[in-house]
C-alpha cells in the first residue's frame, strides 16, 4: 500500500513537472535581464532579480490606459449579462406563460450557433449603430442575454422549489418583487459563477476589441499587448513581464474563487 | 374560458422579463443569421450596396477546395489540427483524471497545478509559447535535445509531423544521420491546446466521481487489473462525457482563432501553414473586404460543422453507454 503510493507520487511528481514548467520559466524568465534571457533562459532560480523589467513593460506602453479599458470593459459587461441573464432565465423557468418553451429553445440554437456566421453583419450592426470603435460596441450587446450563461442560470433557478414562488404570490407578490427578493438573493452563488466567467472572458478577450476598436486610447490590455508583441520582438525579457501582470489578475481570482470556478465548470461542462 | 385567460395572465410578465433576450435573439441571431446566408450570394464590399452574383462565391470556395489554396488550405489546416488535438485532449484529460481521482495527500495541490495552465489567458499563453518553442534558444528544443530531437522548427515551418512527405524526410535524416526534424507550426499549436487540458480533467474528475463504486469491487472480486479496471468499467461509464467532450472540443477546435493569430501576426504563416478557417474568414472579411466571399465561408463552415456534429451523434449509440436514469 505504502510503496504503491510513492509510485503514484512519482507519476504524479514528473508530470505535475512537465505541466508547471511553463508557467515556471514565464515567472522566472519575466525576472531577468535581457543578457541574463540570452546567457541562461530557463534556470528558475538566478544570481540577479530584475524587477524593473516590470516598470520597464509598465513604461512601453499605455499600461495603466490599457488596464483601465479592461476593467471598463469587465465591469460593463459583468453588469450587463449578469442583469439580463437572470431576468430572462427566471422568465424561462418561475414564469409560466405561452411562448417559453419556444423561447426556452432559441437559446439552445444560440448555444450551438457559431459565431462565425453571425459575426460579419454584427460588425454591420455595431457600425450603423454608431458604435464602431467605442467600448459600447463590446459592453452594449451583454444587455441582450447570452445563451451560455442564460442556460446556466436557468439550471439553477429551477432547482428553487416553485413552493416558495406559489406562496409568494398568495401573499400578492409581485413577479418583481419575486425575483428580487426571492431568486435573486437565493442564487448568489450562481451569479457569481456567472460573474466569474464573464469577468474573465471579458479580461482575455482579444477577438472583439480586434473587430471593434481601432484607436489605441481604447484598447483593452488582451488587445494592446499583442501590439506590444509585435513591436518589442526582440524585447522578450519585457514581454515576458508584460505578460506576467496581465495574468497575475487571473490567477489570484482562481486562488480566491477556487470552489466556484471548479464547480461552474464541472455543472456547465464548458466555460465561456 | 377562464382556464384559457389564466394561460395569458403571464404572457405580459413573462415577455416582460425575457425581453432583451427576444431583441437580442432577433437582432443579433436571427438577423446576422440571414443577413450572412443572402451576401454569400453577392459580392459585397460594406461600401458599396450587395450585388446578387449567384451561387459564385460557393464555385470559388469549391474550385479552392480542389487545388488546395486559400479556403482548401485552410479546411486542411483546420482539419489536421482538429483530428490530433481533441482524441489527444481526451486521452490525455482522461488519463491524468483517473491519476489525479487517486486518493493520495496533496491530492488538491496536484489538481491545482494541472488545472492552472487552462485559466492563463490565450494571449499571454501565446507569447509564453512563441518564446518556449522558439527553434534556436526555446525550452522545448531544449527538453528534447536530451532525447535527440532538439532541432524541431515548431512554429516557424510549415511541416506536419504526420504526412507522407515528412516520413520520407525524416527517413532520409536517419539514413544520412542528419538532424530529426519532425513537427511544424500546427503540431506546436496541438502541444498548447494539450496543456490547457485542465478545464477537461475537471469535467472528467466530476464524472469518475459518479462511477458506482460496486462496479470496481466486483471487478476486484473477479481479479481484474488496474488497466482492464479502466478500459471495462470507467471509460464505457464516462462515455456519456468523453463523447460530450469529443462535440464541444470539435466545435472550439475548429473555432479557434485568438492564439492563431497572435502566433502567425494575422497571417497564417509560416507558409499558410497556420491558415485556419476562421483566420481565413477573418482576412477575407476585413482585410480584403470581401464580405460575400467571407459569408460562403462562414456557411460552408457551419454547415460541415453541423454535419460533423450529426455524424457524430449518430455513431454514438454504438459506444456512448447511458445509464439507466441519467441522461
Amino acid at each position: 500500500m505504502r510503496f504503491e503510493n510513492i509510485g503514484r507520487h512519482l507519476i504524479l511528481i514528473s508530470l505535475a513537472a512537465l505541466f508547471s514548467i511553463p508557467l515556471l520559466v514565464l515567472f522566472s524568465g519575466s525576472l531577468k535581464s535581457k543578457e541574463q534571457l540570452t546567457r541562461d533562459p530557463y534556470s528558475l532560480v538566478s544570481d540577479e532579480v530584475h524587477f524593473s523589467n516590470y516598470h520597464d513593460a509598465v513604461a512601453a506602453m499605455p499600461f495603466w490606459q490599457y488596464t483601465l479599458n479592461s476593467l471598463t470593459l469587465c465591469i460593463g459587461c459583468v453588469i450587463g449579462t449578469t442583469l439580463s441573464c437572470a431576468l430572462i432565465a427566471f422568465s424561462l423557468s418561475k414564469i409560466r406563460w405561452p411562448g417559453r418553451t419556444v423561447l426556452w429553445w432559441t437559446v439552445i440554437i444560440a448555444l450551438l450557433l457559431p459565431w462565425h456566421v453571425t459575426m460579419i453583419p454584427r460588425f454591420l450592426i455595431i457600425s450603423k449603430l454608431g458604435l464602431y470603435n467605442t467600448l459600447w460596441a463590446i459592453i452594449l450587446p451583454t444587455f441582450l442575454g447570452e445563451a451560455f450563461f442564460i442556460f446556466l442560470l436557468r439550471q439553477f433557478f429551477i432547482s428553487i422549489p416553485d413552493e416558495l414562488f406559489e406562496a409568494a404570490q398568495i401573499d400578492g407578490m409581485s413577479f418583481w418583487q419575486m425575483f428580487s427578493r426571492i431568486a435573486v438573493p437565493l442564487s448568489i452563488p450562481a451569479m457569481a459563477t456567472v460573474a466569474l466567467f464573464k469577468f474573465i472572458e471579458v479580461w482575455n478577450d482579444f477577438g472583439s476589441p480586434l473587430l471593434y476598436l481601432n484607436d489605441p486610447q481604447k484598447f483593452p490590455l488582451a488587445y494592446g499587448l499583442e501590439r506590444f508583441v509585435s513591436s518589442y520582438a526582440d524585447q522578450t525579457h519585457l514581454l515576458l513581464a508584460a505578460a506576467v501582470l496581465f495574468t497575475l489578475p487571473i490567477i489570484i481570482l482562481f486562488f480566491l474563487a477556487q470552489k466556484t470556478f471548479v464547480q461552474g465548470i464541472s455543472t456547465s461542462g464548458i466555460k465561456g | 374560458m377562464t382556464e384559457r385567460r389564466q394561460k395569458f395572465a403571464n404572457l405580459g410578465p413573462g415577455l416582460c422579463f425575457a425581453s432583451p433576450w427576444v431583441v437580442g435573439f432577433v437582432l443579433l441571431i436571427v438577423f446576422p443569421f440571414l443577413a450572412s446566408l443572402y451576401w454569400s450570394f453577392c459580392q459585397y464590399d460594406m461600401v458599396n450596396p450587395p450585388r446578387l452574383v449567384g451561387t459564385e462565391n460557393y464555385q470559388r470556395l469549391f474550385r479552392e477546395l480542389k487545388t488546395g489554396e486559400g479556403f482548401g488550405k485552410a479546411v486542411f489546416n483546420t482539419a489536421y489540427f482538429a483530428v490530433f488535438s481533441v482524441p489527444l485532449s481526451i486521452a490525455l484529460g482522461l488519463i491524468l483524471a483517473k491519476f489525479l481521482s487517486w486518493k493520495i495527500r496533496g491530492q488538491a495541490i496536484y489538481r491545482t497545478i494541472f488545472f492552472l495552465p487552462s485559466i492563463i489567458p490565450v494571449v499571454a499563453a501565446s507569447i509564453l509559447w512563441i518564446w518556449l518553442l522558439d527553434p534556436q534558444d526555446g525550452m522545448i528544443n531544449y527538453l528534447l535535445s536530451f532525447i535527440g530531437l532538439g532541432q524541431q522548427n515548431w512554429l516557424n515551418q510549415s511541416r506536419e509531423a504526420i504526412s507522407v512527405d515528412n516520413v520520407k524526410q525524416i527517413g532520409q535524416s536517419i539514413q544520412t544521420g542528419g538532424p530529426l526534424r519532425v513537427f511544424g507550426s500546427k503540431d506546436g499549436l496541438v502541444l498548447i491546446s494539450l496543456w490547457g487540458v485542465g478545464n477537461w480533467i475537471v469535467i472528467y474528475l466530476a464524472a469518475l466521481r459518479d462511477v458506482p463504486h460496486h462496479l470496481y469491487e466486483a471487478a476486484d472480486i473477479e481479479g481484474l487489473g488496474g488497466l482492464r479496471k479502466f478500459w471495462h468499467i470507467t471509460i464505457p461509464m464516462l462515455s456519456p462525457v468523453i463523447f460530450f467532450n469529443l462535440v464541444m472540443g470539435l466545435i472550439k477546435s475548429v473555432q479557434t482563432f485568438t492564439s492563431i493569430y497572435i502566433i502567425s501576426e494575422g497571417t497564417g504563416a509560416p507558409n499558410e501553414s497556420l491558415l485556419v478557417i476562421s483566420l481565413h474568414l477573418f482576412v477575407s472579411a476585413f482585410s480584403d473586404l470581401d464580405m460575400g466571399y467571407a459569408s460562403a465561408i462562414a456557411w460552408l463552415m457551419f454547415l460541415g460543422l453541423a454535419i460533423c456534429t450529426v455524424l457524430l451523434f449518430r455513431t454514438s449509440r454504438y459506444w456512448v453507454h447511458y445509464r439507466a436514469g441519467s441522461v
